[in-house]
């Protein structure tokens, strides 16, 4: 038994730099996008395997679902802008990159190969120094989090370090991601469709039966994360995959969301954060000491605001811009690569 | 017997990166999208198998997100190449 696990690790680590040498050396960015979904495959199963199931769970439902789509649909909105005639097959393509670069960039090629070896093994030395150094690092931190479980609130250790532990670490993160939609919006408004135009009958039964399960997933998600491998994040992004499905779609119920309700559940998980995270020093605590016993029902309340939030937060740096202008409520509101999309293929 | 769900795990492991040999040589790119899409079936089946054979519950969670979230990417392709460009 532990052989055949031992050899399935073998496997794994010797495919994982392969296929990620593969997909960063390919020249076609098609096959670099499929190429990173398998990627993040991989990815997932080794982190089962290091015995990581959260990180497993966000790698299964990031790397190999939402940023596949996100890429395809990126790589659909460039192809139409460059009216790129690459549609079926990638092989002519390769053949008319490989003319392209000319004698001059291979003469700069050992310079930079040894100057970026180079400054990898010192990158990798300074990591490595940079972990001797690390007070805990003999051990681990694992010990002193399983000691204080008990005054946690919830049962899996991650989801304590995540939101009582280290709260502090979860709210800057959370307000990273808010700042990140802010920055997409300011960049630029999401692309106008026609509406009434509906999906094709695969795509539409598709969208029927996927988005209620997955909003039940992630739900699921966030509830289980306060005894085992789950949370708001996995539950978001989950959350945000059902928001892309529909963007996807283009269905109509997304277009009629209004833009300033998008704008409140964007804010609501980091703004129920900051408030909570705040109240708990009206009781004369620290930032982010919950009062008491409470801390389980605190945890779970800011994990379902911020699932909520993040999976709207994903959803919206899929569409790729800002709603447009409350003032034109016949408008779409999110659409994005998803709005250029153009229902369901031949319907 | 969990010896044989590791076995079947790691078979489809390799079947997997037999896979591979569809992304890396095409010929259309139908047939790497649909090697992607196996993968993520196989991901689901390998995780479904270590969740038996090493009596890990949380896998089963993995293995539903997989599930859940591989036809995602297949619809983004579906619509990138034969979505209407007309519009």
């Amino acid at each position: 038994m532990m052989d055949v696990m031992g050899f399935f690790d073998i496997v794994l680590a010797l495919a994982l730099p392969w296929l990620g040498w593969r997909l960063l050396a390919s020249s076609d960015l098609f096959r670099a996008v499929v190429l990173f979904i398998s990627l993040g495959l991989l990815m997932s199963l080794t982190w089962v395997r290091l015995q990581a199931p959260d990180v497993a769970l966000a790698e299964a439902a990031i790397g190999a679902g939402l940023t596949g789509a996100l890429f395809l649909s990126a790589l659909r909105r460039l192809e139409r802008l460059s009216e790129s005639e690459r549609r079926l097959e990638h092989a002519g393509k390769r053949e008319e990159d490989e003319t392209i670069p000319p004698e001059k960039r291979r003469r700069a090629k050992p310079v930079a190969y040894v100057l970026s070896l180079f400054l990898l093994v010192v990158f990798v030395l300074l990591l490595g120094w940079s972990l001797g150094q690390t007070p805990g690092a003999k051990g681990g931190l694992g010990p002193a989090v399983a000691g204080q479980m008990g005054q946690s609130g919830v049962q899996s250790q991650v989801t304590a370090v995540l939101l009582n532990f280290r709260g502090y670490d979860t709210l800057l993160e959370m307000m990273v991601l808010f700042l990140a939609a802010l920055g997409v919006w300011s960049l630029t408004r999401v692309r106008q469709t026609q509406q009434g135009e509906v999906p094709g009958p695969v795509l539409a039964t598709l969208v029927r039966l996927l988005v209620p399960l997955m909003i039940i997933v992630a739900g699921y998600l966030v509830w289980i994360g306060s005894s085992r491998a789950g949370g708001a994040f996995q539950g978001g992004a989950v959350l945000a995959a059902a928001g892309v499905l529909l963007l996807l779609a283009n269905v109509t119920v997304v277009r009629q969301v209004p833009a300033g309700l998008l704008r409140w559940a964007l804010v609501l998980g980091p703004l129920l954060f900051l408030l909570t995270a705040v109240a708990c020093m009206g009781g004369g605590g620290n930032l982010l000491e919950y009062p008491g016993q409470s801390a389980g029902v605190w945890i779970l309340f800011i994990e379902s605001a911020t699932a909520v939030s993040i999976g709207v937060t994903l959803a919206a740096l899929y569409a790729g811009g800002r709603p447009p202008a409350p003032s034109a409520p016949e408008k779409d509101n999110e659409e994005g690569p998803g709005s250029g999309v153009d229902k369901g293929g031949k319907a | 017997m969990s010896g044989l769900y590791s076995l079947a795990a790691l078979c489809l492991l390799l079947a997997v990166l037999a896979g591979l040999v569809r992304i890396l040589r095409g010929p259309t790119e139908a047939d790497s999208m649909l090697a992607a899409q196996l993968f993520g079936t196989c991901g689901v089946a390998i995780l479904l198998l270590l969740s038996k054979g090493l009596d890990w519950v949380v896998l089963q969670d993995i293995a539903l997100v997989f599930a859940l979230l591989a036809a995602l990417a297949a619809v983004a392709f579906a619509l990138r190449t034969w979505g209407g460009t007309e519009r």
